[in-house]
């Protein structure tokens, strides 16, 4: 009696199609793309509070306006936060690319930390200043950008999860880091737009400095 | 691992190299509320565009009306505005820019040998996204909404909806922008990418950095209106600046990119210089970057004058090239030869009309002119290269040709409508100073008429876009009776497989070898 092997088929559906050839980078380029959007998008954004600081400041009003103590100390520590964990991101595919799963678990832990510590201080900020949203142009214009800002944040920290479960099951490895890079794309994004409106709009207002 | 009595039979011959199965996707309605495939959901945003576009023909017939006569007053109080508005929006962000990013999600795949387009998911969910939010923008202008509206919730409905139109464009055009750069198949450089992906890359790029500067504009404008209950100055131009100068040239991108890869293909004769077709492409997009005229003083800077001045150069290129490969040709007098023509020439004559528009001592910006040379661009060139590609890749699209009487007649119906409409605005412009989307003018005999024939004119291309419309349902019935390669010397991969493709669009994945 002879026996054959056949294919696994166990409720009848048809093989999946063969795998895409050439197929570069897909998900990175996306990132990129949608990473220059973001750009575009929030850079629109600070136009629209520069213009509006000019308009104010050409009719002799306040900007950022009278009385307003601006929370350094915790907008330092919140940003300075956020810049760390880009390194905790690039530890992360270092780990990958090294096949050190401990370290790699360590890494996305700590990136998505920091993100959620880096939210929670946006809106520490935000309460301790007691500005309402439309109490001035200043406080309108720097909601419509720092509230975007968190958003996006909040996306590349939902991105992050997800890619952190697939290395839990253990997805990805040195040939196949992809999707991590195309995360630590967007991560290093999210960061360097953040320093641009922290230097925007709390340090060019009397920060620190 | 299953085992099994019997040896499997062995394949034969015709069987050694079978056609990658599709997913299995439900049957009917559900099948289409769920699908991800690129040829399904674009031919949904390129059928949903087409039923926008008859919206916005309505519309501007309307306007067209109540243009007749100063203070006509056929309209009631305020809604001229709002239909004057809502006019714009369906024109180009529920039409024409929709319409070209279905075209891309269905052919970019196929045209650079891909079986499927990049984040299916993701342009799916901008096809949704964009149905729900164009709706909910019309919604909006019912219940008294629009940048002119009355009534507070509706306002900041339609800003909220305007926000979501944008943001799934923006969407689905990274989706196509994707497919060029990451799924081409072996062989296939940039350099050898057809002309229409080439459009894809330049205006989809366009689109994911101009789009997001449309949304930060509606977010401050609808923050100021929630809170201050106002809108702020110049909100309209915060928003009609997408169509208007320079970002006009955008429809040109798209139309170029069709142009130049109909009149090759119906011509027998690839293209001499493709680098001058991809320049013609690159130079309309750069001058068509127009985010920064969001500033006032913008439109008095040298730099704006200049990229005015500056668009008949690759609208004269453009001609250049298309006249040259079919000199070297034998084109054949088809419809969608004769739809490329006529939008080739309407993009040289919109060009034009914008250089003179920017020279200030004129004085037309602000006056008819803008609306003239608008037309010219993204009904004429826009819309008449939109129909050039329905007729060209109708194959594809739908599984059968379109009908070449009906092509010549949607031709003659747009071409000529659209110089109706565009030439007495433009001279009205000029000569009368008549104010852009004015209620009330001085209405002189000469005024009056030219608006008569001007709304004829708007009249004639509405009825165009009814005779594309109706070709279109009438190629549905004959589904599945086009050739793979209906034109004869289709040099790009879409024409390699069957009219219309299958699930998985190529049975072998194609390659470049010469």
């Amino acid at each position: 009696m002879s026996t054959a092997v056949a294919a696994y088929d166990p409720i009848g559906i048809e093989p999946a199609p063969a795998p895409i050839p050439g197929r570069r980078n897909v998900l990175l380029v996306g990132s990129l793309l949608a990473c220059a959007a973001g750009t575009a998008l929030l850079g629109a954004l600070l136009g629209g509070y520069f213009s509006a600081r000019d308009v104010a400041r050409a009719a002799n009003q306040p900007w950022p306006g009278e009385n307003l103590v601006l929370p350094n100390v915790a907008l330092f520590v919140t940003y300075i936060g956020l810049l760390l964990s880009s390194f905790t991101a690039q530890w992360a595919l270092a780990a990958i690319k090294l096949d050190d799963r401990r370290q790699a678990y360590l890494a996305f832990a700590s990136t998505i930390g920091l993100g959620l510590l880096f939210v929670n201080g946006m809106t520490f900020c935000w309460t301790r200043m007691g500005l309402a949203v439309g109490d001035s142009p200043f406080a309108t214009h720097m909601y419509a950008v720092t509230v975007t800002h968190a958003l996006v944040v909040i996306a590349a920290i939902v991105a992050w999860v997800v890619v952190g479960f697939r290395v839990l099951g253990g997805q990805f490895s040195p040939r196949n880091s992809e999707p991590i890079a195309a995360a630590i794309v967007v991560w290093h994004f999210v960061v360097a737009s953040g320093l641009v409106i922290w230097w925007c709009l709390w340090f060019l207002e009397g920060g620190p400095g | 691992m299953a085992m099994t009595e019997t040896r499997p039979a062995a394949a034969s011959a015709e069987d050694a190299a079978p056609a990658p199965a599709a997913p299995v996707e439900p049957a009917g309605l559900a099948g289409w509320l769920t699908t991800s495939d690129h040829k399904r959901v674009g031919r949904m945003w390129i059928a949903t565009s087409l039923a926008f576009l008859l919206v916005g023909g309505v519309l501007g017939e309307l306007l067209g009306a109540e243009r007749l006569d100063s203070g006509a007053d056929l309209l009631k109080d305020g809604t001229f505005p709002q239909i004057y508005t809502l006019h714009a929006e369906a024109a180009v962000l529920l039409f024409l820019v929709p319409f070209f990013i279905g075209l891309a999600t269905y052919l970019v795949p196929l045209q650079v040998g891909s079986p499927e387009i990049a984040f299916p998911r993701g342009s799916a969910t901008a096809y949704w996204g964009y149905l729900v939010s164009g709706l909910l923008l019309c919604a909006s202008y019912v219940a008294d909404g629009g940048i002119t509206g009355t009534t507070s919730t509706a306002v900041d409905l339609y800003l909220l909806s305007l926000i979501l139109v944008a943001g799934s464009l923006a969407i689905g055009a990274l989706s196509a922008v994707t497919t060029v750069l990451t799924m081409r198949a072996p062989g296939l450089t940039l350099l050898r990418t057809p002309m229409l992906s080439w459009s894809v890359l330049v205006g989809g790029g366009l689109l994911l950095i101009q789009l997001p500067v449309l949304v930060a504009r509606l977010i401050g404008i609808f923050l100021e209106h929630h809170l201050a209950g106002a809108l702020p100055d110049g909100a309209y131009d915060g928003i009609a600046w997408f169509w208007s100068q320079p970002t006009v040239y955008l429809a040109g991108v798209f139309a170029a990119g069709v142009l130049l890869d109909v009149v090759p293909t119906l011509a027998a004769r690839p293209l001499r210089f493709p680098v001058a077709g991809i320049s013609v492409i690159g130079l309309l997009g750069i001058l068509s970057i127009g985010g920064w005229v969001l500033d006032p003083a913008a439109t008095d800077d040298l730099l704006y004058v200049g990229m005015g001045l500056a668009a008949v150069l690759p609208a004269l290129a453009l001609l250049g090239v298309l006249g040259d490969t079919a000199r070297a040709g034998s084109p054949r007098l088809v419809a969608p030869l004769v739809l490329s023509l006529g939008s080739a020439l309407l993009l040289l004559a919109g060009a034009a009309a914008g250089a003179v528009g920017v020279i200030e001592p004129l004085e037309l910006a602000g006056t008819t002119w803008d609306a003239g040379q608008q037309h010219l661009v993204l009904m004429g060139a826009g819309g008449l290269a939109a129909f050039a590609a329905l007729w060209f890749w109708a194959p594809k699209l739908w599984g059968a040709a379109l009908s070449d009487k009906a092509g010549y007649l949607v031709a003659l119906l747009v071409l000529g409508g659209t110089v109706l409409l565009a030439g007495p605005d433009l001279f009205n412009g000029a000569s009368e100073d008549l104010p852009r989307g004015a209620i009330e003018f001085d209405a002189t005999d000469t005024t009056k008429a030219l608006n008569g024939v001007s709304a004829a004119g708007g009249a004639l291309a509405a009825l165009g876009a009814i005779v594309a419309i109706g070709a279109v349902v009438a190629a549905g019935r004959r589904r599945g009776t086009a050739d793979a390669d209906p034109w004869g010397g289709g040099a790009s991969f879409e024409w390699t497989t069957s009219s219309p493709p299958p699930a998985h669009n190529f049975d072998e994945t194609p390659e470049v070898t010469a």
